[in-house]
């Protein structure tokens, strides 16, 4: 064979072999096509099957909320789960051997492609006169170019750095009233500087701001400083805080804290709160006289605390700012969580006795997280605790049924307990010289002697308050009831000395001012009467409109929470 | 004409064949709850490789070290192009699709980094010799790793159909980018954020048929680009990269185009697809040098006012850089939360939160690693303008190039560029010492670059 002809056919085969690959070349690349648009078409079908989103399962399973005994909507949602998971996964499966068999056809197309590029000589083009290479001015102008690249990248990082702030530097630093350090807490004397809690401060009824007012008229506006609607009702009661009035008010639709000027009766702020994870998307079901917002705030002079029948918790800073949230499960009451809260150092305790078994939680103010959980083998219970030094240690005392308790506020653990209660426990302890206060309608009225161990020291049977919380001092004991009686004792024999029928029942509790009583009906009349062994009027005042709450007592001025307004009573 | 219309035709099809399926492969990792099937159901496969018995991982290392081995004489002795191709495949076969991509050269700088800061972290002896390896074959024969070894370099060499060449000036500002990433990589590694290397790894979802629809984009992006611009994630993203760059340049023997002189004869001009082929240059007026100089002079004068200044910026970026760490970032999450701003919980916040720890410790933690991230960011704010700086010191200083000659930087030892030197052909025997020197007379004399 002679040379041309030698040329002639490696020409000819290498021809025949480019011809040949560029076929196969093609038909891979079909049929990766047409494996292509399989997998679109699966992708696009897989989307509209994904169980986890699917429409009609929803639908069923909120029939089967409303309904949930239905074994046949069981059965059904079974069904259709099942299918749509097997679809699921039967496309995972079409999609993974789709990729692999992508792989080879992709594969093949590449070695075709390389084999085609291979046949087809590239020779540099030499035909272009040869310039030599501009290197300097190549280097000239990549010095620009990093320099405005660097100076670019320099900019962008700076302007990142003042956008992307976080917050998480300024966790833990609250901003309050006075110069107080952050990790502080309030100390006795600030406590009972203010109005803190349900019942004032250490939640026992005594106030010691002792200059206020003995008498007003809602109606005709005597010595009413100011008064103002609530939007939001609540049975909660006013707590003050320096210049600053603090309540919470809630319905079917929105929880809120309000917080109010002492001096003008502005409303300084409110904060909604009702985007708290876990809250639940039902509300429960509440009775009327109880509602959504009863527990009374509480605060510890930097952060005010607000809980409601959700079970949502919150702390704001003085300016209304949340700091932290959380829900703490939906309360199982059947009237509705009441049961107020009330601070102890960097705690924020909070009894949550309910009819699944009681506890006493305590989170840290600043961060709520939990510090305890102490389980109470009590029965459900509306009281609000009390926070009292009996001598040797602080106790955290809770009537509940059929145990009043007392605990160990730092770590929850109990302190004591005496058997002496029964029934649906609304009204709160009293305490005054190592002896402890309770009662409860249809059960008693109880002095308990405290000591080594503590015990029953009197009992009485008549006339028991339902909702208001006794009042003690060192020498009486005064209980008012729902039906308008209001009995005063020996406290520490518990010789009845006097009994005072009213027009009107009461849910408010007495409260020591000085030596005067001040307990408010549920009409809003108050009557301030001596403290002492001989019951003496002192006045008898109307608000105007019916009220549950218990008035705050600060800096010779009341505040009171009425049914649809806040007063603030003054000379 | 008829071959443009080829290429034109390959990346089309290219592109219609790898952006569309591979979007939909990357659904297939989707997490989903284990589903409660009759008993013949069976688990998928994790798509992360488990964990290899002892005995396997010293095959690991066997092998990369032939490889590494073979690269080298394959790059170095035989100069065969074929046999790098043929050792690169298997490469891409064996560490790339056999082993998932895992444990790779590139990642291993994170387990390296992180045992520096953490050394109660028991870091595998395959991944200090994966790192060490072939930074050592770098060290005595170039970037053999990147030529034939490396998967990530093989699957993007697998695609390169018709390379460009990127301009000088853009290929010296890109090449920045994989100090920047090495630098964060380092970073993240170093205050346990995470193995960024990894999670943003492009080519890892084609290894495992399966990844995160983001990352499957990225890397058909990538692919796609390397049809046009060979290895672009090697070239302009590769922090190991810059370790093998920086010992190439040191490398005791180094491939050259040609295995004899060079004679300028230009056919080697364009070879090379990652611009790794240094020409010969002209000088430069004495007016130009001078002013050079003076500008130099500027440049160390500032030299510590830019490192200080970008540590400064890089230690201000600690805010949004801390929140890659999953502490920082679920502390952020928890304040939202608590703060309100956010409804729904996650699923992060409400496992933290049935766990009872307090919040205020995990806050605590948190600001302990953005402390962290505040030193790092100094360090990496400033190893970045230390990396611009050196860039620009180097642009400014000058040494004649009289012959093709690789940039040993960046030559990735390919051998692509050994078959147009016509003594590479002499060599062969293809064609005849004489036929080689008229190549080189034929088209240009060395002088005329010099005129």
């Amino acid at each position: 064979m002679s040379p041309e002809n030698r040329d002639n056919t490696t020409k000819s085969s290498s021809r025949m072999g480019y011809n040949i690959t560029k076929r196969v070349a093609w038909i891979a690349g079909i049929f990766a096509g047409i494996l292509s648009i399989l997998m679109i078409a699966n992708y696009i079908q897989i989307k509209s099957v994904d169980p986890l989103n699917s429409k009609a399962i929803s639908q069923l399973m909120t029939r089967l909320q409303e309904n949930p005994e239905d074994t046949a909507l069981k059965e059904q949602i079974r069904a259709l789960d099942l299918l749509a998971r097997k679809a699921y996964f039967t496309h995972q499966w079409q999609i993974r051997t789709g990729s692999y068999l992508l792989f080879a056809f992709i594969l093949v197309l590449l070695l075709a492609l390389k084999y085609m590029s291979s046949l087809q000589s590239r020779l540099p083009d030499l035909s272009k006169s040869a310039e030599p290479d501009d290197t300097w001015k190549s280097k000239l102008l990549s010095r620009r170019y990093i320099l405005y690249g660097g100076l670019g990248l320099f900019v962008l990082a700076f302007i990142l750095g003042i956008l992307f702030q976080t917050e998480l530097k300024n966790v833990g630093i609250v901003k309050a009233e006075g110069s107080r350090a952050a990790t502080d807490f309030p100390g006795v004397d600030e406590i009972r500087n203010n109005w803190p809690g349900f019942r004032g401060p250490e939640g026992i009824g005594i106030a010691f701001h002792t200059d206020v007012s003995t008498e007003w008229d809602g109606s005709s506006g005597k010595n009413i400083i100011w008064k103002i609607p609530i939007p939001t009702s609540g049975f909660n009661s006013p707590i003050v805080w320096g210049n600053r009035i603090f309540l919470s008010g809630a319905d079917r639709n929105t929880q809120v804290v309000y917080c109010v000027d002492t001096e003008s009766g502005e409303i300084l702020w409110q904060t909604e709160l009702n985007n708290i994870p876990g809250s639940p998307d039902q509300r429960p079901q509440v009775t009327e006289d109880t509602g959504y917002a009863a527990p009374t705030m509480t605060t510890d002079g930097q952060r005010v605390f607000a809980l409601f029948a959700t079970g949502d918790i919150a702390c704001l800073d003085f300016e209304g700012k949340r700091i932290w949230t959380k829900n703490l499960g939906m309360p199982d009451n059947h009237y509705g969580h009441a049961s107020s809260l009330i601070t102890y150092r960097d705690l924020l305790l909070v009894p949550f006795d309910q009819n699944t078994g009681g506890r006493l939680l305590a989170l840290r103010t600043r961060s709520g997280d939990l510090a305890y959980d102490q389980p109470r083998d009590v029965e459900i219970s509306w009281a609000s605790p009390i926070l009292v030094n009996t001598g040797s240690r602080t106790e955290l005392i809770l009537n509940s049924n059929p145990f009043v308790m007392s605990h160990d506020p730092q770590t929850g653990q109990e302190l004591w307990r005496v058997r002496c209660m029964q029934g649906e426990i609304a009204p709160s302890p009293a305490y005054s010289d190592g002896m402890v206060y309770v009662v409860n309608d249809y059960a008693r009225l109880v002095g308990i002697q405290l000591g080594e161990i503590p015990e029953v020291a009197w009992e009485y049977i008549d006339d028991l308050s339902e909702v208001a919380s006794p009042l003690a001092t060192k020498d009486i004991v005064i209980m008012a009831a729902s039906y308008g009686t209001v009995t005063c004792f020996d406290s520490k024999t518990g010789e009845r000395f006097w009994i005072q029928e009213f027009d009107d029942g009461f849910y408010s509790s007495p409260i020591l001012v000085g030596d005067n009583v001040y307990l408010m009906d549920m009409s809003g009349v108050m009557y301030v009467f001596k403290a002492d062994k001989d019951f003496r009027l002192i006045s008898r005042n109307e608000l105007g409109e019916n009220a549950m709450t218990i008035p705050a007592f600060m800096h010779g001025r009341i505040f009171i929470r009425g049914e649809k307004h806040l007063f603030c009573i003054g000379d | 004409m008829i071959q443009s219309r080829i290429h034109r035709g390959k990346i089309f099809i290219f592109a219609f064949l790898f952006v569309f399926p591979l979007f939909c492969m990357s659904q297939v990792p989707e997490r989903f709850p284990k589903p409660d099937f009759q008993t013949d159901y069976t688990r998928p496969d994790l798509l992360t490789p488990t964990p290899r018995a002892t005995a396997l991982e010293y095959i690991d290392i066997f092998v990369l070290v032939a490889a590494l081995s073979l690269a080298s004489y394959f790059a170095h002795k035989q100069r065969s192009r074929r046999n790098i191709f043929l050792l690169m495949v298997f490469s891409l076969a064996y560490f790339g699709f056999f082993r998932k991509g895992c444990v790779c050269s590139i990642g291993a700088i994170q387990n390296v980094s992180y045992v520096v800061f953490n050394p109660a972290y028991a870091i595998p002896l395959t991944v200090i010799v994966f790192f060490i390896l072939p930074l050592v074959f770098t060290l005595f024969y170039g970037r053999t790793f990147c030529a034939a070894v490396c998967p990530l370099g093989a699957i993007q060499d697998a695609v390169v159909l018709k390379p460009t060449q990127v301009p000088s000036r853009l290929e010296n500002v890109l090449g920045v980018l994989p100090y920047i990433y090495l630098g964060l990589a380092v970073l993240f590694a170093a205050t346990g954020a995470g193995f960024i290397i990894c999670q943003y790894d492009p080519f890892i979802g084609f290894f495992r048929f399966g990844a995160d629809f983001n990352m499957v984009i990225l890397g058909m992006s990538m692919l796609l680009l390397g049809t046009v611009v060979a290895r672009p994630y090697c070239r302009y993203l590769c922090p190991y990269g810059v370790l093998l760059n920086w010992l190439s340049r040191l490398s005791k023997k180094h491939v050259r185009i040609t295995p004899d002189e060079c004679n300028n004869c230009r056919l080697c001009e364009e070879s090379c697809p990652f611009g790794a082929i240094k020409k010969p240059d002209e000088d430069v007026p004495l007016e130009t040098k001078q002013v050079d100089v003076k500008r130099l002079a500027v440049l160390f004068i500032v030299l510590p006012v830019v490192l200080l200044g970008s540590g400064w910026v890089g230690s201000r970026l600690y805010a949004p850089l801390s929140r890659g760490h999953a502490t920082v970032s679920l502390a952020e999450e928890i304040l939202l939360e608590n703060s309100g701003k956010r409804t729904e919980m996650t699923n992060a916040t409400k496992a933290f939160r049935a766990s009872g720890k307090p919040t205020e410790e995990l806050f605590a933690e948190a600001n302990s690693i953005q402390h962290n991230f505040k030193v790092g960011g100094w360090i990496v704010g400033g190893f970045i303008g230390l990396v611009l700086c050196l860039k620009l010191i180097g642009l400014f200083m000058r040494k004649r190039q009289i012959e093709y000659d690789v940039d040993k930087g960046k030559c990735l030892s390919c051998g692509r560029c050994f078959a147009y030197c016509p003594y590479e052909q002499v060599r062969l025997g293809i064609i005849t010492p004489e036929e080689a020197d008229k190549m080189g007379s034929r088209e240009v004399k060395p002088k005329q670059f010099r005129a």
